[in-house]
């Protein structure tokens, strides 16, 4: 090689070398360009230009951290980086919809994020850095951010017990209760009834064959293709509890056949007095009497009827007991004899009341059902299916336990599996990894594989044993958020510290007050000490509010005192015996802590206090903005026309010293009244009485009741 | 020749690294209906639904507990107590009645009752029932569904 080339050589590895090293110097002076545009360090540049901007720019730098923050709360398992970028999270003066985010305050809460950290309500992931690490899920994170709309599932990952504040969460978890999830799956806190279904040991003699198939088939509902609910043919907005199973017609076979022969008492046919038979058969107005007499009964206080008004069909009542526009193509006629004179002696755990008919009333309210409340194309669409063959039968019977029907339906004798669907006690905390979402096209997260696992439990597992529901959004909504709020036993003794349980509430009287209690179903409108219904008011302080007299004399003649309230309650044709048994418990034991009515004397009160009272109570506070005496006043509280006979003394007075103390949720706020305005008031709101007798005939204050009901 | 694919792939790799630092796309913007705590239909329109806040929701349900029978048309129960009362109270959401009233007006209001600031007696005073926070959630309620809409005063820094 001569001199020339080595020359040339090295002239040409300097080049290289050149060449390379500017170009490593630039590659080397990424790194520290990259760390400078860091995504949250950008955010920290975004938030002082914007402090800049804003009034109380002083304060917002003073309290502004260049590094990473971070809040750590190890008892909680909370790393959370969030304020690192939500810079402004709890500076109260960008509270405003106009300060962009990520820096805008957070709404006022009960929990402050300082203690709380984000990921306890928001979920996602605390520890990243970056938007889409922190918010959504990706390869390396599962926990995706929980959608707002669903926040109140992490208020019940602790509040186990119902909050005022989450409506949306309080509704889900009774909506999970009401539709018998509990039946089939593990849902702590739900609550599990006696009875979910109807016990189906002697369905055969209360059902056809044939009315069985067709409700399989179809259990009422209908779904049309815009989404609209029908049921029986006309539009609702309840969701029956019955769903949808998806059936083959020899399974629909094989089980009618299997429940039309599950007979183990046929009801004891009833003979109504043939004097009754006789003097009403031929009567033109036999039907239109027993219509009267049902709406007199206050039926549809718990069961709806299609009621065509103005060219529309809707349905009206209510919805404890099952709908009955088609009642008498449904039941055998035995059948329902036996049951309106002891539905209990059908249904032990049935919350329907066993009233005290006459002869007269139950002929003509049975003959109203089978001849009206039909319908003869019920069963158009069931094809003949004949007397049930063993081999139906066998399959019947494999068929009611596999697809779960057991679980919510007992029959005797027939012991089912065991936690037939899977648990879910835990199911909210899942990761996307640990759900089969089979060939379902939807995000990989677990907030869409709950809805559409709701929405269609085929979607995700086409051999899903899970029936078909009809939810509209709201319902699905909440329902979601019931479920995401199970995130199973707590992790840390941090957390389980903070759970604020339910309270288990029961209430089983016993003794003669136990057994008419029982009879005529209280609880299922009256709540007593935190169980029962809520259609009615709350009776636990009863015997501290009522006279006793006035208890006996509604018993037996409901009525309302609310103006704008529809009377509902039944008038069960009481005996003196059993209304005088439920008035004494009442009184003796029904009883609140701080309103003893013997702490008070009426004598005491003066007609000097009365006229002051009357002063007060028209001038002063204006009370007849909410109360009605008279024929006069509002239509909020309840009407005081007859306050003296029907409080006591000592309730009047704790009632006006504090309301919430003894009804925690009424609606009358706590006033300032003096002792001797207390004492005024008290005095004369027990100069407010109506001499009313119970009248001989109730049926004339039914009629009138009925017909304002009626209006509805 | 060599040399210079040779640079080429040096100038591609730094290419390749500056293009790490750009700015990841913003995630998509949220409905704020999705992200409401709650909703309300508009009182005068019906179609229109607004998103309401954790506090604006708590308003909501606490008007539909206490205020609704005398604030509203239509109640829980059916009728309106409205009509009942001389004079007839506003409505929740009339601004043009409740605009006007500046957050600590309202406050007073209800905290004392209307007898306290010269306004009918009907009004009873909720300040021993409802905490100020309640209270205050009520006017926040009644500020985000107020027709004609409700302007807020200019914020004035805290300094």
């Amino acid at each position: 090689m001569s001199a020339e080339d080595m020359g040339k050589l090295a002239n040409r590895t300097r080049l290289i070398f050149a060449v390379s090293s500017v170009v490593f110097l630039a590659v080397l002076a990424i790194s520290p360009f990259k760390d400078f545009r860091r995504e949250w360090k950008q955010y920290k540049r975004a938030y002082l230009r914007f402090a800049q901007s804003r009034p109380d720019t002083k304060k917002l730098i003073a309290d502004y951290r260049p590094d990473i923050d971070q809040i750590w709360l190890p008892g909680m398992n909370v790393v959370d980086r969030c304020t690192t970028c939500h810079q402004g999270i709890t500076q109260a003066s960008l509270g405003d919809q106009a300060v962009p985010q990520p820096f805008r305050a957070h709404p006022p809460i009960p929990h402050h994020v300082r203690d709380w950290g984000c990921t306890v309500c928001h979920r996602g992931q605390g520890p990243a850095t970056e938007v889409a690490e922190a918010h959504e899920s990706t390869l390396a994170w599962e926990q995706p951010i929980l959608p707002t709309r669903f926040i109140q599932a992490s208020c019940g990952t602790c509040h186990y017990a119902n909050l005022p504040q989450t409506p949306q969460l309080t509704r889900g978890r009774e909506l999970l209760a009401e539709l018998n999830c509990q039946g089939c799956h593990r849902l702590p806190g739900i609550d599990r009834p006696a009875m979910l279904g109807p016990d189906l040991t002697n369905v055969g003699t209360k059902v056809s064959r044939e009315w069985i198939y067709k409700w399989l088939k179809e259990p009422r509902t209908i779904v049309d293709k815009d989404g609209n609910v029908t049921v029986d043919g006309y539009e609702t907005e309840e969701e029956p509890r019955m769903p949808k199973f998806r059936l083959s017609k020899v399974e629909l076979r094989g089980l009618s056949a299997y429940l039309s022969v599950q007979k183990v008492k046929a009801p004891v046919p009833y003979r109504i007095d043939a004097r009754v038979v006789a003097a009403w058969s031929k009567n033109p107005e036999l039907i239109s009497q027993g219509e009267l007499r049902f709406r007199q009964m206050f039926c549809s206080t718990c069961h709806s009827l299609a009621v065509t008004r103005a060219g529309e069909t809707k349905l009206i009542g209510g919805d404890i007991g099952p709908e009955l526009t088609k009642v008498g193509s449904k039941v055998n006629s035995d059948w329902l004899m036996a049951w309106l004179r002891d539905p209990q002696g059908y249904l032990p755990h049935t919350r329907m009341p066993r009233y005290g008919w006459s002869d007269e009333d139950l002929y003509k309210v049975t003959q109203y059902i089978t001849t009206k409340l039909t319908d003869s194309d019920l069963l158009t669409g069931v094809p003949q299916l004949g007397q049930p063959t063993e081999e139906e039968i066998q399959l019947g019977h494999r068929l009611f336990l596999e697809k779960g029907c057991a679980s919510c339906h007992a029959i005797e004798g027939l012991n089912p599996q065991k936690d037939f669907g899977p648990d879910l006690s835990a199911l909210g905390g899942k990761n996307a990894s640990e759900l089969e979402f089979g060939a379902a096209k939807i995000p990989r997260h677990l907030v869409a594989y709950v809805q559409a696992k709701l929405h269609d439990p085929t979607s995700v597992n086409p051999a899903a044993r899970m029936p078909q529901y009809n939810w509209n959004q709201t319902d699905l909504d909440a329902v979601t958020t019931a479920l995401l709020s199970m995130k199973g036993p707590p992790a840390t003794s941090a957390l389980q510290n903070l759970v604020v349980p339910r309270k288990e509430v029961s209430f089983h009287p016993t003794g003669s007050f136990g057994e008419v209690y029982e009879r005529y179903k209280c609880s299922t409108c009256h709540k007593f000490n935190g169980y029962g219904g809520d259609l009615a008011p709350d009776l636990s302080y009863e015997g501290s509010r009522a006279q006793r007299q006035w208890l006996v004399d509604f018993l037996k003649n409901p009525q309302t005192l609310r103006p704008t309230l529809i009377l509902r309650m039944p008038q069960f044709n009481m005996s003196d015996k059993d209304a005088a048994t439920l008035a004494d418990y009442i009184t003796m034991v029904l009883q609140h802590p701080a309103a003893n009515p013997t702490n008070v004397d009426a004598k005491e009160f003066t007609p000097a206090m009365a006229t002051l009272g009357k002063e007060l109570y028209e001038v002063k506070y204006q009370c007849q903005s909410c109360h009605t005496i008279g024929g006069t006043g509002g239509y909020v509280g309840p009407n005081l026309n007859n306050a003296g006979g029907w409080l006591t003394p000592g309730w009047i007075e704790a009632w006006l010293r504090n309301p919430q103390a003894l009804v925690p949720d009424t609606i009358e706020p706590r006033r300032n009244f003096t002792e001797d305005e207390v004492r005024a008031l008290a005095a004369y709101l027990m100069t407010l009485r109506l001499s009313i007798k119970p009248q001989k005939t109730a049926s004339t204050i039914a009629t009138h009741a009925a017909a304002q009901g009626a209006g509805r | 020749m060599k040399f210079h694919l040779w640079i080429g792939v040096l100038l591609l790799m730094t290419l390749a690294g500056t293009a790490g630092c750009r700015k990841r796309g913003e995630p998509a913007k949220a409905d704020p209906l999705l992200a409401a705590y709650d909703t309300e239909a508009d009182w005068t329109d019906a179609q229109r639904v607004i998103p309401l806040s954790y506090q604006q929701a708590q308003g909501k349900r606490i008007f539909y507990q206490q205020c609704v029978w005398c604030h509203a048309d239509a109640t829980p129960a059916g009728p309106s107590n409205r009509s009942n009362l001389t004079p007839i109270p506003p409505l929740l959401n009339d601004g043009a009645a409740l605009n006007a009233e500046s957050d600590q007006n309202l406050q007073n209001i209800v905290t004392l009752g209307g007898s306290a600031v010269g306004k009918s007696a009907m009004m009873p005073p909720y300040g021993r029932m409802l905490s100020a926070e309640e209270i205050r959630s009520v006017i926040a309620f009644a500020r985000v569904i107020a027709q004609p809409p409700y302007q807020s005063p200019r914020r004035v820094g805290s300094q």
